[in-house]
């Protein structure tokens, strides 16, 4: 070697008590999140029909942290990227969340009902739009569908975690040869499955409405929330003194450059999105926008094009901003809250069309707690046992020395 | 010196491939690039092309002055096609004008480091596409010496171009993207040209070579200033990649054509435009490698990274067709069904088949690492590449107009000869620009190839070299730790 490294056996790199606490704490959380948004759901009229809505929309938010995670690390097997090598287990743990994602799935079966309108009988018999799709929208093939998707999800995720884990005792290289060479089907299935499931999860929530550009619009946001997310562990970790000298300020400004190029990216697809269905002003895709522009969701609109844009792109376009830890993850939450608001914007329109106020409820808070709490044991459950580094990756020198222009 | 290799193909994870091969240094990259515009008898086949590309650019010429002269009915446009070719040609070059600039902005912010082999002559490549892109909308207007008026210039008409329409936005986005990829060819050129300038014999380029490359010294002062701006202008450069595709797309987009309006077409124009601008980059340096003796810096490796990207990018575009007849199906819109039935099974069903296949199917045999280092299949997947992308706008823009909500006003479209000698002619234009910028200029950036040898960095000799592909990649003595005793 011409350099000499930091000698990564002198780190913390192991989650260790930390791991348990956040392990016991999550589940707690997640256990008295979901118990209280029960509790309230059952006291309210109307509360449990309430319920599935904040489900869906927090269980949303979780599923494109983890779907964001899954296609970072597979992009970086697939580009063969040296300075990330450092951050890919801590990808890999989020990506393996898919896991408690397709569990927390099944209660969601029993509010599809309320959910999905294209699932009444009586709406879809006088509907002739939805009769159409029927042989697409109905029950058996989206659970078929949803099951297709986490179990490619969740077999990519296990793969690309295993072959990792397995090079840190083995160190053979050729688990990397064998992990690009299955990032390249892998990145194509997951454009599909990710998209087919924006459509079926998000954009079906209106039958009626249809983009050619939401599976994008759902990616962008994926990324760009894991991302955030990602920024806000290694501080995260680096504070309780794990990872210190492995991921330096040079990883963390190359996480924010991705972060600021994806929320660029995200407000691209959303204005293409707008500006295209604004000057077509068809009534079949504008009534999915006017809901949004009509009360107090107009406001909510305005949030996001200055909170999910133009804020964190003049606070995160600073070098000096994306190499401060504290101020990295600052922006990093930030567009977390941000991509929280833009799937709240998403989904609950369409709880009641009669409604033009927020339907605003504490069950969205505690939904969050539950599980996110959830999430976070989850994650530092599938990382309990294994390095925090890809220890043995050949390019783990390369990522340690990594150094920004 | 360097390693005296002759392939760099190998997959192995523990060493970053090396770039340049041959067992090249400095002095012999140098003296490689510059032998190509130095020699003094010129290979045969340069004259050859480039008394063919003359022929074609005097085609363009006759064409467009009968064009001017008579006036736009020589051309088939007319209803319900009233755009016909000169719209496919304009989004068909504007189109391959994309790679240059994501080679040269894109790929540098990505740290690809293989870039610098390419990056020089895919930019130029784009400046001489947009300038043949230029052309189509600048003689449609019909009264060509009125073209100006596309501008919002101030008169005393108080006449002002229409801000609404997506055709004034190409305007700004096509001159815009013009502007600022010509500026960040010749200032990334700067060095080379002082390279050519001090090797220079003849006074005529001492002269040239000397005014443009600005007095260029290689000073510290001088590289510093460079990187910064570099840096500067690929973060400029890279929205401008992805907007001025979306633009050309809501050309089309913002209209409610079947066919026309949906929401993917901004990323997906994009999309295909990267995928048709690495075709031609391909296309045209396949043969240019050999020609001039180039193997040793646009390596197998080289090429097989673009093979990679044009399989990116094709399947980019095939997810978008995917997605275009999924949602048209799925909106349970009966125009838009049938816009898409018609596309695959009407009167323009040949054409529809024709791009499919070249766009989505045959870029797919890129998965196999033969086809991506065969030189000539390679070659012939990049041209199949080029018709498939021509072929989508001649789809996009001739099936939808000509088959629209009323069945009373449909009709066909018939191309003039005129109408295929025009756009003939424009490929005269854009390999005259093309031959002489070989002849002329520094066709790899000598500079930025030097940078991303392992000698740049001080590592000297057959050594283990751990870190890669990436540029700049030295390590900065701070960050370097004291060695630990068992490392001694």
């Amino acid at each position: 070697m011409h350099t000499h490294l930091i000698d990564i056996t002198k780190e913390k790199r192991f989650l260790g008590s930390l791991g348990q606490r956040l392990t016991l704490g999550g589940g707690v959380a997640g256990i008295v999140g979901l118990a209280v948004s029960f509790g309230l759901a059952s006291t309210s009229e109307d509360g449990i029909h309430r319920l599935w809505w904040s489900y869906l929309h927090n269980w949303t938010f979780f599923l494109t942290i983890a779907l964001g995670a899954l296609f970072f690390v597979l992009v970086e097997h697939l580009a063969k990227a040296g300075w990330s090598v450092v951050l890919r287990r801590l990808s890999e743990g989020v990506s393996m969340t898919l896991v408690l994602l397709a569990i927390l799935f099944v209660p969601l079966i029993f509010g599809l009902h309320d959910l999905y309108h294209w699932l009444h009988a009586d709406l879809v018999a006088q509907d002739h739009v939805l009769q159409h799709k029927a042989s697409y929208l109905n029950q058996t093939f989206f659970l078929v569908r949803v099951a297709v998707y986490f179990l490619f999800w969740i077999g990519a995720a296990f793969l690309m975690h295993r072959n990792s884990v397995k090079q840190d005792q083995s160190g053979d290289h050729l688990l990397t040869g064998k992990m690009e060479a299955l990032s390249a089907p892998f990145m194509m299935i997951f454009a599909l499955t990710t998209t087919f499931a924006s459509f079926d999860l998000l954009m079906s929530l209106d039958p009626h409405w249809f983009s050619t550009i939401f599976g994008v619009y759902f990616f962008a946001g994926s990324f760009m929330s894991f991302l955030a997310f990602l920024s806000v562990i290694i501080v995260g970790l680096q504070r309780s003194g794990r990872l210190t000298g492995a991921i330096t300020d040079q990883h963390l400004h190359d996480v924010g450059k991705f972060l600021f190029a994806m929320l660029v990216f995200w407000a691209y697809i959303a204005f293409s999105q707008y500006l295209l269905i604004w000057y077509g002003n068809l009534p079949e895709e504008t009534g999915w926008y006017l809901r949004r522009q009509t009360g107090t969701w107009s406001s909510l609109g305005i949030v996001m094009i200055f909170g999910h844009f133009l804020i964190p792109f003049l606070f995160l376009l600073s070098r000096h901003i994306k190499r401060r830890p504290l101020l990295l993850s600052l922006g990093a939450l930030w567009l977390l809250v941000m991509h929280w608001l833009d799937l709240y914007w998403l989904i609950m329109p369409e709880y009641d069309h009669a409604l033009t106020a927020i339907p605003f409820s504490l069950l969205d808070l505690s939904c969050l707690v539950g599980i996110g709490g959830f999430f976070i044991a989850a994650w530092a459950w599938f990382l309990r046992r294994c390095s925090l580094i890809a220890e043995k990756d050949p390019r783990l020198a390369e990522s340690l020395t990594f150094e920004n222009a | 010196m360097s390693t005296g290799l002759s392939e760099n193909l190998s997959q192995d994870p523990r060493q970053r491939p090396t770039l340049v091969l041959g067992g090249k240094g400095f002095t012999e990259v140098t003296d490689t690039v510059c032998a190509v515009s130095e020699r003094r008898k010129w290979p045969a086949i340069w004259y050859i092309a480039f008394a063919c590309s003359l022929v074609l650019l005097g085609v363009l010429g006759a064409c467009l002055t009968y064009l001017i002269s008579t006036g736009i009915g020589v051309w088939g446009n007319n209803m319900p096609a009233a755009w016909g070719f000169p719209i496919v040609n304009f989004v068909f070059w504007v189109g391959i004008g994309h790679a240059g600039t994501l080679i040269s902005a894109v790929l540098f912010l990505f740290r690809q480091k293989w870039r610098t082999s390419i990056n020089r002559s895919a930019e130029a490549m784009t400046i001489f596409a947009v300038a043949c892109a230029g052309i189509f909308p600048a003689v449609h207007v019909g009264r060509v010496w009125l073209a100006y008026w596309l501008f919002p210039i101030p008169n005393q008409m108080s006449m002002w171009p229409n801000f609404r329409s997506p055709l004034l936005w190409d305007v700004f986005a096509v001159s815009t993207y013009a502007t600022v990829s010509s500026m960040f060819w010749y200032m990334g050129m700067i060095p080379d040209l002082a390279t050519l300038r001090d090797r220079a014999t003849g006074k005529a380029k001492q002269f040239f070579y000397g005014l443009f490359s600005l007095g260029w010294s290689g000073s510290n002062r001088h590289w510093l200033r460079f990187e910064r701006a570099y840096l500067l202008l690929a973060a400029l450069a890279t929205p401008l990649v992805l907007s001025v595709h979306s633009i050309v797309s809501f050309d089309f987009a913002v209209s409610i054509l079947p066919g026309w309006h949906t929401t993917i077409f901004p990323p997906y124009f994009v999309a295909g435009a990267i995928f048709s601008g690495f075709g031609m980059v391909m296309t045209i340096l396949i043969p240019c490698r050999s020609a001039f003796g180039l193997q040793d810096l646009i390596t197998t490796r080289h090429v097989e990274n673009m093979a990679k990207v044009i399989l990116v990018t094709g399947s980019m575009v095939g997810y978008s067709y995917t997605m275009e007849f999924f949602i048209a199906w799925y909106s349970g819109n009966l125009v838009e069904q049938f816009a898409f039935v018609n596309r695959s099974f009407g009167p323009y069903a040949w054409a529809y088949w024709t791009m499919f296949s070249c766009n989505a199917f045959i870029p797919q045999l890129f998965w196999f690492k033969k086809v991506r280092q065969t030189m000539l299949l390679a070659w012939i997947v990049s041209i199949l590449v080029n018709v498939g992308m021509w072929f989508e706008r001649f789809v996009i823009v001739v099936t939808s107009l000509t088959r629209d909500y009323l069945p009373s006003s449909w009709g066909m479209f018939r191309p003039t000869s005129i109408d295929f000698l025009t756009f003939l002619g424009s490929f005269g234009l854009f390999f005259t620009l093309f031959l002489l910028f070989v002849r002329f200029l520094p066709m790899v950036a000598m500079a930025e190839v030097r940078s991303v040898m392992p000698q740049a960095h001080g590592i000297v000799g057959e050594g283990h070299r751990p870190f890669g592909d990436y540029w700049p990649d030295s390590v900065h003595p701070e960050r370097q730790r004291k060695p630990s005793p068992e490392e001694e």
